[in-house]
């Protein structure tokens, strides 16, 4: 069968793997299962990446009311300009807008007349509206004609039909009849200042705007165009082709570089205000942190079905090593013996890889709703090759590596042992554990000080850079906890070998010091085992509780941007109290559980101007959902009894005490505007605590007060917003109706809307079908590492139970030598695997940090996937112990009689 | 001869597989193992003397004919104890060191731990394999360990000592060794012995000769030891 010139005949090869298939079709099978999961899990991932970058793209730009905003420069020709903006090449639609600044407005009502300051007035086609449909919004009235924003329209007390005159500098004003209120969903992006530099403070929109159809633009302000053309500017608002690609940071490439290109072609005549560039900014670094979800979450699956192919293709190791040293007692050299593992490799590693591939095309389609394995066909191939090879690398490294190994390293005489002494390994020896561990703890300390940017994305410019060191952290202490429980399981097993004997009397009674020794002399066996369980376990609830805190936050963050289920925000100027007729309407709408009152008020501490919100303290804790994390020195029961302690209290952001140097109980003299005489007043309160988020309030600084004593203090009770409980139930017909309720005294909006609309964070990403992908990977890798090694293990030693059975062990005896390994291998992986789980998901959690907003408090626990995760280890360990033991019951005659 | 019976077979087969892919290893096979009983039990590789050995050590069942114990009881009462088998492969316990490869039998019988080890330290001192008794299988020789499987069998004190080729896979010099520690146990313990060997030089050791052709046993008269 063997040449003489050193390689293996073809019949040889064959041979060997028609042995293999005949006789060892269950080891084959299970290696190529592990890299199946291997390659499946990366391809998945791939898959993952790709549709959730997919949907990053178009969600951004589905909020895109405007692409571009091409605004003329001084002295240039805006009809030019809109020419050239819609010759350019992916610009499908244009529409020019003019823009006048004017005094202000006055309504002249039954009995007062409201003025406003400074405003803006739009010029609009009648087909504007068609081609950018989510630019203004219809609250009341006709969609046409003079159209008056919801602010504006609250402060002058103005409703459809009204007539309002328009102040313009130097010209005598004029008077429109208003046809509709509309809202300006990005009244922030339209009224930009196009061309501001990178970095420059955003300014607020302003509060009074009135639209109105071209002609009437023309007529109401091209007279003003001679003496003040400071006042008038031109803008064309474009639409683009969003056949862009896939990738968040391809499209934001594409489309900044067609904004650049059109600048260079307007030459100085017009500057693009690039909304859709902008918003892709923010996904390319969403798309950036989901390729670091992949990092962090799916690269170790794929290392553990590395790691357990590798384990189950080492099972059989002891064997492959007698067949390896009958070939050299017949003259096999150590390259044939390596081409026959290679050969065993490449089968495992081409079935495993397809198998994997497929599974991957499977769990796309169920779970991502996507076959391909990448953003871009580039993309797809790249995955599919990757994730193949990485699966043939699994199996050459876990076959034919060994196969050389021994064949070069090992003699004859050796290749028979099957225990040794156990030496320590060398790593143990150089506390490689130890050190790994020390080290992600100090990469942990240095990445998660504060003001560490895990990625940085800056506006404007094409790269994005991510701090890769960031992820040594908890990588390290992932590989530093395996080889921790590795050291402790193999200490236990060989200083500890009375007390276990001990704690096994009653599995093992008589036994119990034989089947302690039989442990001690296959420690490292075991010790390997446990820590492949550990690293099992710490993989799989570690990720579980990352993917569960992630979703308590989104839901967190959800809330705290809307406020509640539904919130309607009261409009400015308009007056609603608690008891009012629509607070009353609110309250009596359908499917309305609660109704909480929310005043916000401004202002002034110092010279800065805050929101102050006035709350019940009985009821907001659990209308506003707080959290214990919103407040600082205590849970948010404990500051809202504090507040109510007494009625002057109030919780200021820490900004603010840092900046006062405030002390709990000092005075605060806050400047409020009176409710009748609208003059600002000193008002007294006293600081007793911190809070850092509020439902509604912005991040930075707010104040919390006892609504009564605001009320008291200013004189109204007037609120700035209802937060609606619906118990999560018809949360969008019950925000219509509300909004029915309401008109156009108050915003509405609702908790689903919120999901979508908070996407600048990572929480745009739906990592619902990566969760359960990499769950059941989990829970799949798990029953392998717990169950299929163990059962490999015992089936590799049944020659041993058969001999221990031929000396007349009965069922029970041979049991308390199967349970006490099994036992030893699971108690010990998954305890030190919940240790590894706790310690890595705190530390992801703060290395991810910007992955969450707010951060939370309290790492949210699954524990029904962590039970089932521990019942499947257990399962599969007691089915694996159970189906060896059966089949150990009797002596088996051809393994007495086999070498 | 003792008139008690320790082991018997009547009408004995055993046939593996079915129909036309059948193998009959041992074919109607009657005899009987008394006390002091010295047998070799000699044939041809593949004529059943192995098949035979383990259905009178019952660690199989026969598919025709009946194997009884009258001396020692049913199947379940065989080992520990009564019944002990050596085999021609190893059968050591890789992750046990000699001693408690020993004592095992022992252990397994319900002895207490300290007298097994007593018992198993005994049996390796009287067959001079004392110094090996914290050495793992994997660093014995294979006489060393056909050897120490012996000293196990001693150990146990058992009634009927079955041994499979014991030096198959021995050199002359270590073969001679085991067998001269087989017969030292049996007279030992004063158990009966069979030896299923090739070897006509270890048969001659014995003074009972059993020869098997073809599943077939022919049963020899005692010769004088």
């Amino acid at each position: 069968m063997l040449s003489n010139h050193g390689g293996p005949r073809p019949p040889l090869a064959i041979a060997w793997l028609r042995g293999l298939i005949r006789r060892r079709s269950g080891r084959l099978a299970a290696t190529a299962i592990g890299v199946a999961l291997a390659v499946g899990l990366l391809a998945s991932i791939g898959a993952f990446l790709s549709a959730s970058k997919a949907t990053m793209t178009s969600r951004a730009i589905a909020t895109v009311a405007v692409d571009w905003q091409v605004e003329a420069q001084n002295g240039s020709d805006p009809a030019t300009m809109a020419r050239r903006v819609a010759a350019t090449p992916h610009v499908v639609a244009t529409e020019p807008v003019q823009f006048a600044t004017t005094t202000g407005f006055q309504f002249d009502g039954a009995s007062t007349v409201q003025t406003t300051g400074a405003g803006h007035v739009l010029g609009i086609s009648n087909t504007y509206r068609k081609t950018f449909p989510d630019q203004i919004r219809t609250l009341a009235g006709t969609p046409n004609g003079i159209l008056l924003f919801q602010q504006t329209a609250a402060n002058l007390q103005a409703r459809p039909g009204s007539t309002i005159t328009v102040n313009r500098a130097g010209l005598e004003p004029v008077k429109v009849t208003v046809a509709g209120i509309v809202d300006i969903p990005q009244a922030d992006s339209l009224f930009q200042t196009v061309g501001a530099p990178i970095g420059a403070v955003a300014q607020a929109p302003p509060d009074n705007v009135l639209i109105v159809p071209t002609a009437t633009w023309h007529r109401l302000f091209d007279p003003l165009a001679a003496k003040r053309p400071d006042l008038l500017h031109t803008q064309v608002h474009a639409r683009l082709d969003h056949a862009l690609p896939r990738d968040p940071a391809a499209a934001y490439n594409t489309t900044t570089g067609q904004a650049r290109n059109l600048e260079v072609k307007l030459a100085g005549t017009g500057l693009v205000g690039d909304n859709i560039g902008a918003t892709l900014s923010g996904a390319r670094s969403d798309a950036l942190y989901a390729q670091i979800l992949f990092l962090f979450l799916g690269v170790p699956g794929a290392v553990l079905a590395g790691l357990l192919t590798a384990t189950v293709a080492g099972s059989g190791r002891d064997r492959r090593r007698r067949e390896q040293a009958l070939l050299r007692t017949r003259g096999a050299t150590t390259r044939q013996l390596t081409q026959l593992g290679i050969t065993e490799a490449a089968l495992v590693g081409v079935v495993g890889s397809a198998l994997g591939l497929g599974l991957a095309y499977v769990v796309g389609r169920l779970a991502f709703r996507t076959t391909r394995f990448g953003a871009t066909t580039g993309a797809a191939i790249v995955w599919s090759a990757s994730a193949a090879a990485a699966g043939l690398l699994i199996a050459i490294a876990s076959i034919a590596v060994p196969a050389w190994r021994d064949g070069r390293d090992t003699t004859v005489a050796t290749a028979r042992l099957t225990v040794g002494r156990a030496g320590n390994p060398r790593w143990m020896r150089w506390f490689l554990d130890v050190a790994l561990l020390a080290t992600a703890v100090t990469v942990f300390w240095l990445t998660s000080r504060n003001g560490y940017k895990l990625i940085l994305a800056v506006e404007g410019v094409p790269t994005i850079s991510v701090s890769y060191w960031a992820f040594a952290g908890p990588a390290l202490l992932w590989i530093g906890a395996g080889l921790l429980a590795y050291r402790l399981t193999n200490t236990l097993l060989h200083r500890g070998r009375p007390v276990l004997a001990a704690s096994l009397r009653p599995l093992a009674g008589g036994l119990s010091d034989t089947v302690a020794a039989s442990l001690k002399r296959q420690r490292r066996l075991l010790a390997r085992g446990a820590a492949l369980v550990a690293l099992t376990i710490g993989f799989a609830a570690s990720t579980a509780i990352f993917n569960s805190t992630y979703h308590q936050q989104a839901e967190a963050d959800a809330v705290l941007t809307n406020g509640a289920d539904v919130t309607a925000t009261i409009s400015p100027g308009a007056t609603i109290t608690p008891t009012s007729q629509v607070a009353r309407r609110i309250a009596a709408t359908p499917g309305v559980r609660h109704v909480e009152a929310l005043q916000h008020r401004y202002a002034y501490v110092g010279a800065d101007l805050q929101d102050l919100y006035g709350i019940d303290t009985a009821t907001i804790v659990k209308a506003g959902r707080l959290q214990n994390a919103y407040f600082q020195g205590g849970t948010a029961p404990q500051l809202m009894a504090t507040l109510a302690a007494k009625p002057d209290s109030i919780l200021v952001s820490a900004e603010t005490v840092h900046d006062f140097q405030l002390l709990p109980g000092d005075a605060i003299t806050l400047r409020l505007q009176n409710g009748k005489t609208k003059q600002y007043a000193n008002v007294r309160f006293h600081y007793v605590g911190v809070a850092k988020e509020f439902p509604t309030a912005p991040r930075d600084s707010f104040l919390l007060a006892n609504a009564s004593y605001i009320a008291q203090q200013t004189g109204t009770d007037t609120n700035g917003s209802f937060l609606i409980d619906t118990g999560g139930h018809n949360i969008a017909s019950i925000a219509h109706q509300v909004s029915i309720q309401v008109g156009t005294t108050a915003t509405v909006t609702d908790l689903a809307s919120s999901r979508k609309v908070i996407g600048s964070s990572l929480t745009a990403v739906d990592l619902a079908g990566l969760t359960r992908v990499e769950l059941g990977f989990a829970l799949a890798l798990a029953a392998a590492a717990t169950g299929l090694t163990l059962w490999l293990g015992l089936v590799e030693r049944r020659r041993t139970f058969a001999i221990a059975a031929a000396l007349g062990a009965n069922p029970r005896q041979l049991g308390a030598f199967v349970w006490a390994e099994a036992g030893i291998v699971t108690t010990a992986g998954i305890a030190a695997g919940t240790a590894t789980a706790w310690a890595l998901s705190n530390m992801l959690v703060k290395v991810l940090q910007g992955v969450f907003d707010p951060p939370p408090s309290a790492l949210a626990v699954p524990w029904s996937y962590l039970i089932v995760l521990g019942a499947v280890s257990i399962a599969a360990t007691a089915i694996a112990a159970v189906i060896a033991l059966a089949n150990a019951r009797r002596p088996h005659i051809e393994l007495l009689r086999s070498i | 001869m003792s008139s008690t019976i320790l082991a018997h077979a009547t009408g004995v087969a055993r046939t593996f597989g079915t129909g036309s892919a059948a193998i009959v290893a041992v074919h109607d096979v009657d005899c009987s193992i008394r006390p002091g009983d010295r047998i070799a039990l000699m044939g041809p590789s593949g004529s059943g003397k192995t098949t035979l050995l383990h259905l009178l050590a019952g660690l199989d069942q026969p598919t025709a004919g009946i194997v009884e114990w009258p001396d020692i009881g049913s199947i379940g009462d065989l080992r520990p104890g009564p019944v002990a088998v050596v085999f021609q492969a190893p059968s050591l316990l890789p992750p046990l060191d000699v001693i408690e490869n020993v004592a095992l039998p022992l252990l397994l019988a319900g002895a207490d731990r300290q007298d097994a080890t007593a018992r198993a330290l005994e049996a390796l001192t009287r067959l001079g394999l004392d110094n090996l008794k914290a050495k793992l299988p994997e660093e014995l020789s294979g006489g060393q360990a056909q050897r120490v499987a012996i000293a196990r069998v001693l150990a146990d004190r058992p009634k009927l000592i079955l041994a499979d080729e014991p030096t198959g896979q021995l050199d002359h010099r270590s073969g001679a060794a085991v067998i001269d520690a087989l017969i030292a146990a049996a007279i030992h313990t004063g158990a009966a012995l069979v030896v299923n060997t090739h070897d006509p030089a270890v048969a001659k050791r014995l003074n009972i000769r059993w020869s098997m052709a073809n599943g077939t046993l022919i049963v020899s008269e005692p010769l004088p030891c």
